[in-house]
């Protein structure tokens, strides 16, 4: 991966770090690329649609439904929001 | 006018709630410099509700107000009622998902002056729910209960063509509802928040549906013709998503995917919108609605300046797009008017000139006599404003300011944050809307006095002129010939009393609300002595002015409630109706009379209501409550200035 992707990468990581935090209400949640949706017992179905919501307010995009649905780790997410800003 | 001045900003939709000033940074920031003291990031977090955030914002901030209450000591409750926040506990019940709207419906409140307690039931249909939680409820009871139900949860479907079977499926849909809204009303003693149901972008759009037995939209638009009529009968509240939904259009108000993703009952960007509808209806109820409309005249009832322009150079009615749309404007006032809206002027003006064009511009919708109180001068609008406040006798609470002027509105709102100030767009055709949807006058229910309500201030001007005339107050008084008419309380005077109830601030010793239930079911409760009192004078029929509950304890009578409309202040109503509850009290063997004074925000004004009437303190509460009592043997008969009628039917005494 070359220099400015990974500056991407720590750039959409912070904002979603935010978005993780009040979307599961927990303001010294810390996470990381590795973080899967089964590492965080708040991360459930109904939080899930909150971060979709949170990030897609925050990004000013929308996912479609299949992302949505396939979406289970941080990185997912960040790949995601990747595709989504090109 | 310069260039930038002249170009329109783009239009906001009603979702963004356009008569709130623009949010100034972000949230985030905002949040991080409040101040550290929970009462003062209280204070400082309504004030920042005061603008139009989004849903995202909104919830970080709900979800701030929800830490620094679960932190706080329990006596900030008390401390923050003192500075004029209200607790208030809502239950939402809802089929669909709902816990998502929390956060945002708690930062609404606070822009209404409320700390909400929320209680959500999502996913679930509510009469199981509430059958579970029915002792819950008996020991924690919710203030209001909204019944949000949607289309999924009354699964409206009938066959085509056969009006009988629609007939039937709306009549099963709406006995659901309303017997819902009986068992939260039984279960919580409270009044209940209905909702009619948002039309379905996603049936099918064939213009003859309305008229097409078992149509979706046939069926939607019966059962909520339906419920608004059978809410208003049995005295529940109407929350009307078929008509937000409409005002902001159906395909933004539908969930979309989220409804498939997650059981989102309507879209995300809607939520700002709906939980400031369900503020409204609860401010309304608790008393907080607004009464009265102050205008500014130059360039916000007419077009151009009237000192510099002249009469015959103001824009106003036929001829020119502009005169038309502030001729609209007019027509709006007058409207509210006639709903019972009190019309106020404040301008800065030659108050000659500006009276010359209300009595002589040909095309002038709003006449001088429909305009409770002018204020035209040099001053500053802010001291105008509370000189009109004290003038008509009502809180500042009650004001909206209207002017076109952005400078005069932010100094209004600093001044005063009390008023509600809108916000307009550059355009004066498109103020009317936005006015309308910010739903000032919200009202939970209406009565022949809403609409005489200009008329008795009209005559409260009056008889300020005949005091001012005769000079002695005790001799005005005797000139007013005044009749207060007493009787208990009664089947045709139950709506104005549940009104009263939930109006009255400032003449209000304990501020316990009722319901027009809980009013009813006074009316045969042997341990109740109730009192409602009418006052005509030579002026006029100032209507119901007054409601006492008094409950009996044995010997003693409590006052439970005291409430008097403060257009009677002064009129030593409030004595008669003491003489008349001792002689209730005497007839009934009662030896004494308890007084509670309970301390709020706006009650200030009868702190010492016991204590002028000749109560003895017999209780002074680290909270400001003090009790008092009054022996009935001792109380000796006043002269007063009135002559009193106490109808055969007064007081309950009797049928003890």
């Amino acid at each position: 991966m070359d220099g400015i992707s990974n500056a991407t990468q720590a750039a959409i990581l912070d904002r979603l770090q935010e978005i993780f935090r009040a979307e599961l209400d927990d303001d010294d949640l810390t996470i990381g690329m590795e973080t899967r949706q089964a590492d965080l017992k708040a991360w459930d179905s109904l939080a899930h649609i909150r971060l979709v919501n949170g990030v897609e307010s925050e990004f000013d995009f929308q996912f479609n439904l299949s992302e949505i649905e396939q979406i289970s780790s941080v990185r997912q997410f960040v790949d995601a929001i990747r595709e989504h800003l090109q | 006018m310069t260039e930038a001045a002249a170009r329109p900003a783009a239009k906001l939709p009603v979702q963004a709630l356009p008569w709130l000033p623009r949010p100034a940074g972000r949230m985030r920031d905002r949040i991080a410099a409040l101040p550290a003291d929970p009462l003062e990031a209280l204070g400082a977090i309504r004030a920042l509700a005061h603008a139009g955030w989004e849903e995202a914002d909104l919830r970080q901030l709900g979800r701030k107000i929800r830490s620094i209450l679960k932190s706080a000591p329990i006596s900030l409750g008390a401390e923050a009622r003192r500075h004029g926040l209200v607790p208030v506990h809502l239950l939402i019940l809802s089929a669909s998902t709902a816990n998502h709207l929390a956060d945002a419906i708690i930062a609404t409140a606070i822009r209404f002056g409320f700390l909400l307690q929320l209680t959500i039931a999502e996913y679930e249909e509510p009469e199981p729910w509430l059958e579970r939680h029915r002792d819950e409820l008996k020991g924690n009871p919710p203030d209001f209960v909204l019944v949000a139900s949607d289309g999924r949860m009354l699964r409206l479907a009938a066959p085509l063509c056969d009006e009988a079977a629609a007939a039937r499926t709306v009549e099963a849909a709406l006995a659901q509802t309303m017997r819902i809204a009986e068992v939260a009303g039984a279960a919580t003693g409270k009044p209940v928040i209905l909702q009619t149901l948002a039309g379905d972008p996603d049936a099918p759009q064939i213009n003859m549906d309305r008229g097409l037995p078992g149509s979706p939209r046939q069926l939607a638009s019966e059962l909520n013709r339906s419920l608004a009529l059978q809410a208003r009968q049995a005295g529940h509240l109407l929350l009307d998503i078929e008509a937000i939904a409409g005002l902001v259009g159906q395909g933004a108000w539908s969930a979309g995917r989220y409804w498939y993703a997650a059981k989102y009952p309507f879209a995300v960007a809607m939520i700002p919108l709906y939980a400031d509808h369900i503020m409204r209806i609860i401010a309304a109820q608790m008393g907080r609605s607004r009464r009265v409309l102050v205008l500014d005249l130059d360039n916000t009832l007419w077009g151009g300046i009237v000192g510099d322009d002249g009469i015959e150079g103001l824009a106003l009615g036929t001829g020119s797009p502009l005169g038309e749309s502030y001729a609209a404007l007019q027509r709006m006032a007058l409207a509210w008017k006639e709903r019972g809206i009190l019309l106020c002027v404040s301008s800065k003006n030659d108050e000659a000139i500006a009276l010359e064009a209300f009595r002589n511009h040909p095309e002038m919708i709003l006449k001088e006599e429909d305009i409770v109180a002018f204020r035209v001068n040099w001053d500053d609008k802010a001291a105008n404003i509370k000189a009109i406040a004290s003038m008509i006798d009502l809180g500042l609470e009650s004001f909206v300011f209207l002017d076109d002027n952005p400078a005069e509105r932010k100094r209004v709102r600093e001044a005063l944050p009390g008023v509600a100030v809108p916000e307009l767009p550059d355009d004066p055709s498109e103020w009317i809307s936005v006015f309308q949807a910010a739903g000032y006058f919200e009202q939970t229910s209406f009565s022949r006095e809403d609409q005489l309500r200009a008329g008795m201030y009209k005559a409260n001007a009056k008889r300020a002129a005949q005091l001012e005339r005769i000079g002695n107050h005790d001799d005005y008084l005797r000139s007013l010939d005044m009749t207060l008419s007493i009787a208990s309380f009664d089947q045709v005077g139950r709506k104005r009393i549940a009104q009263l109830i939930s109006k009255s601030n400032q003449f209000n010793l304990t501020t316990r609300r009722y319901s027009e239930a809980e009013v009813a079911a006074l009316q045969t409760n042997p341990d109740a002595v109730t009192v409602q009192a009418r006052l005509a004078d030579m002026f006029g029929d100032n209507g119901m002015i007054s409601a006492v509950i008094c409950l009996k304890n044995g010997r003693q009578w409590e006052v439970d409630t005291w409430i008097m409309s403060c257009r009677v202040l002064g009129r030593r109503v409030e004595e008669a109706i003491l003489q008349h509850l001792v002689r209730e009290a005497r007839a009934a063997g009662a030896s004494e009379l308890i007084g509670r004074y309970i301390p709020t925000a706006r009650n200030g004004l009868v702190r010492d209501h016991f204590a002028k009437l000749g109560f003895a303190k017999a209780g002074d509460a680290p909270d400001g409550e003090t009790t008092w009592r009054l022996a009935v043997g001792e109380y000796s008969d006043k002269e007063l200035p009135m002559k009193i009628e106490a109808s055969a039917s007064a007081g309950s005494a009797s049928a003890a």
